[in-house]
């Protein structure tokens, strides 16, 4: 099935296909937008702005109380940071759900690799700045379009293969942290270091390193999905490095990636945030 | 003064312009009066940042930003009085959801949007943007505040998920249509 007929499908179910053809009654702020300002009270709503007047008699109080809370915050995260021990789970770890995508402040962070949250199976690590949440693990991108590094962090339901293909082939993921290595090693990526044996994050599996070869782009490279995110898109040239790890059983799958293009500071970033790592059942 | 007139010229031809694809963004995401307020909501802040609003072609992009946000508020509005459940009762969508998506001509459409709503909240709203408000990836990318690149995966794998939910729909359909030959016979 191509994008074009999907697309087609959802297009034949808007609700609103003409926008045009909308009555639009009444929309009482064009009325009198001065007015209705502050009698809609939209301060009132979480998110929204305080009216310009109210604001000014606020300004002073707000501003310093805000420099306050700055200055205590900077204080606690420059105490907490220096104090979070290196490959050590940090306790004050912050879940990274629901941060994809957007930038996160530095410190340390908890991946919840199964997506139960009655359970502490996952990663915790410590970013410096500018990284963003990236699905389940994080991002640090210099340009919009330049190259990045990820770390990811994730329980894999199943695995396309070949992954580097036409159509939708998704299989179940091996049980055991070797099979899920084999498996990926099978997948059709270019092999830079081949499945061995590793003891890395506090766990001991398995470890992998392709590239994503040339000509495997777009919409027919799918790779794997998860219980709390999936992987469908990688660029050619891309690196990704593996960890399969076996976590009392359960395999679980420390992906990162970079490429031959990504600056030396943003692979050494990586790097210092795999050093701070922490896989824990 | 000649500032104040001049806004208010803007802001006139900002509505008038985007009046019609405003309100069907918030329609196609919420009840007809949660959608009107959310659309008030939307200029409303427009005038008081007209400022602030890009010049086109990113005015719409800008505006659904805008909408967005106002929708996000009224869900959580929702949840804080606790009637979201029954909201979801009602329309089987996710928060703020309209139902009017529920208004489906057939078999084949209730199993289109329901692949849209079991989407991640994300991933259907780059859905809805493509192909309902026809944005492009990088005007959907200043809606969600990600970059391209994010968007361009979400879209993938949005597709992904909708071409397994759907293929069983397309494979129906391409019994039941008879050949264009045949069609276009006598």
């Amino acid at each position: 099935m191509t994008h074009d007929q999907i697309r087609e499908m959802v297009r034949r179910v808007n609700p609103i296909p003409d926008p045009s053809t909308l009555e639009i009654v009444d929309v009482p702020v064009l009325t009198t937008p001065l007015e209705r300002r502050t009698e809609m009270q939209i301060d009132d709503r979480p998110g929204t702005e305080v009216p310009v007047d109210r604001n000014r008699r606020r300004g002073p109080l707000v501003g310093i109380t805000a420099a306050a809370m700055i200055l205590i915050a900077g204080l606690v995260f420059f105490l907490t940071r220096d104090n979070t021990p290196v490959a050590e789970p940090a306790p004050d770890a912050t879940n990274l759900l629901g941060m994809d995508f957007h930038s996160i402040e530095p410190g340390a962070y908890f991946v919840d690799t199964d997506g139960d949250e009655s359970t502490t199976t996952g990663g915790t690590f410590v970013i410096e700045s500018e990284w963003s949440g990236f699905q389940a693990g994080a991002l640090k991108e210099t340009s919009e379009d330049g190259p990045y590094v990820s770390l990811l962090i994730f329980e894999v339901d199943e695995v396309w293969s070949p992954a580097c293909g036409s159509g939708i082939n998704p299989q179940p993921a091996g049980t055991t942290a070797q099979d899920l290595a084999d498996q990926f090693a099978a997948a059709g990526f270019t092999i830079q270091e081949a499945v061995s044996p590793v003891n890395a994050f506090g766990q001991s599996g398995y470890h992998l390193v392709v590239e994503v070869p040339a000509g495997c782009t777009g919409e027919s490279h799918s790779v794997w999905e998860g219980p709390t995110w999936g992987r469908f898109y990688q660029a050619e040239g891309q690196v990704v490095e593996y960890w399969f790890l076996d976590v009392e059983g359960t395999p679980v799958m420390v992906e990162t990636t970079r490429f031959a293009e990504s600056s030396d500071d943003d692979v050494a970033g990586l790097r210092a945030v795999l050093d701070t790592l922490v896989i824990t059942p | 003064m000649t500032l104040q007139t001049d806004n208010r010229s803007r802001f006139e031809a900002i509505w008038s312009d985007h009046r019609h694809q405003v309100l069907a963004y918030c329609l196609r995401r919420s009840s007809s009066t949660d959608a009107e307020d959310a659309c008030a909501e939307t200029f409303l802040v427009v005038w008081r940042r007209i400022d602030e609003i890009p010049p086109a072609p990113k005015t719409l992009p800008c505006l659904y930003g805008i909408a967005r946000k106002s929708l996000s508020n009224q869900t959580r509005a929702f949840y804080r009085r606790g009637r979201l459940q029954a909201k979801l009762t009602n329309v089987g969508m996710a928060p703020a959801a309209d139902p009017m998506l529920v208004v489906v001509q057939g078999a084949d459409d209730k199993v289109v949007t329901d692949a849209v709503r079991r989407l991640k909240p994300v991933d259907r709203e780059i859905v809805m943007l493509d192909v309902w408000e026809g944005l492009s990836r990088a005007e959907i990318a200043d809606v969600m505040g990600m970059t391209r690149a994010a968007v361009d995966q979400r879209v993938h794998r949005a597709y992904q998920k909708l071409s397994r939910a759907l293929q069983p729909v397309l494979e129906i359909s391409s019994l039941n249509s008879p050949p264009i030959a045949e069609e276009g016979g006598t």
